[in-house]
């Protein structure tokens, strides 16, 4: 084993390592946030990085091979996806009367929603 | 047919991806494949907007440059929300915003919304029916024309460079 396996053996376990905190603290943050949106909040960032985290580790760890290519490919694919997945989780729950939560400062959608109807 | 020449480009190099080796084969595989994929689902392909290569290729250095703040961004927005996951009382004023926006075509405004979506504190709701507003869910919406400034000013910039 040579110096340049070793350092990529060290890279990937701690891509591998960052990605699981990530993923971790996104878990949290969907048990102590208030509301639906605040906790869409950490389920798309950080399940972004922290996934993508564990598909760098896989593609460190087997290099350019079919797997690695592949991870790269759902890495990919999933920072395309998650913010779409947050915008229609969000805008269902929004239509469905879900309320912010108490500390909400302002909400100028409903307001737009509110005019639209009247019309 | 210049755009069918550029989307099976594309969905080769897709399924070259996909398919996980990046050979010569594969690739025109993956371009005769292509034409099966673009016809019956052409109404969501932009064949309307004329297209030449000159341009696409002249965009690739904004592009790379997009990507580049967008990484960076990505990293400071997930920082931030650990942050807050971290803290012992958590203290924030959510709320939702609206961002007037300056892009026009369809491929712009799903590149901004997802922006602003990976984004620090901020996430997108919905579109006016007139696409020129989006609906932003902010998690510390105590200052609105502050995030719909650095918005308008930082991210918008790149995508417009980049997309438009």
């Amino acid at each position: 084993m040579n110096l340049i396996d070793i350092s990529l053996e060290i890279l990937s376990n701690a891509f591998l390592a960052i990605g699981l905190i990530f993923v971790f603290l996104g878990m949290l943050g969907l048990v102590r946030l208030p509301d639906v949106y605040n906790r869409l909040h950490t389920t798309t960032k950080i399940g972004t990085l922290g996934a993508f985290g564990v598909m760098m580790s896989i593609l460190l760890k087997v290099g350019f091979s079919p797997i690695g290519v592949k991870a790269v490919t759902v890495g990919l694919f999933l920072l395309l996806t998650s913010p779409i997945a947050a915008h229609m989780i969000g805008r269902a729950a929004h239509r469905h009367g879900v309320c912010l939560c108490q500390e909400s400062v302002i909400d100028e959608y409903e307001k737009a929603c509110a005019l639209k109807n009247k019309e | 047919m210049k755009r069918y020449i550029s989307y099976a480009v594309i969905l080769g190099l897709v399924w070259c991806f996909v398919h996980g080796t990046i050979s010569f084969n594969n690739f025109v595989l993956g371009l005769i494949f292509a034409p099966f994929i673009i016809r019956p689902f052409k109404p969501l392909y932009n064949f309307k907007q004329d297209f030449s290569f000159g341009r696409a290729i002249k965009k690739i250095p904004a592009q790379a440059r997009y990507f580049y703040v967008l990484i960076k961004e990505i990293i400071k927005a997930n920082i931030i929300v650990a942050k807050i996951v971290l803290q012992p009382k958590i203290n924030i004023k959510p709320g939702i915003i609206a961002v007037p926006i300056r892009t026009v075509t369809d491929l712009g405004i799903t590149a901004i919304a997802n922006t602003i979506t990976l984004t620090p504190g901020t996430l997108t709701i919905d579109i006016s029916d007139d696409r020129s507003v989006l609906y932003v869910h902010c998690i510390d919406a105590s200052d609105p024309e502050a995030v719909a400034r650095s918005i308008r000013n930082d991210l918008e910039r790149y995508v417009l460079e980049a997309f438009e």
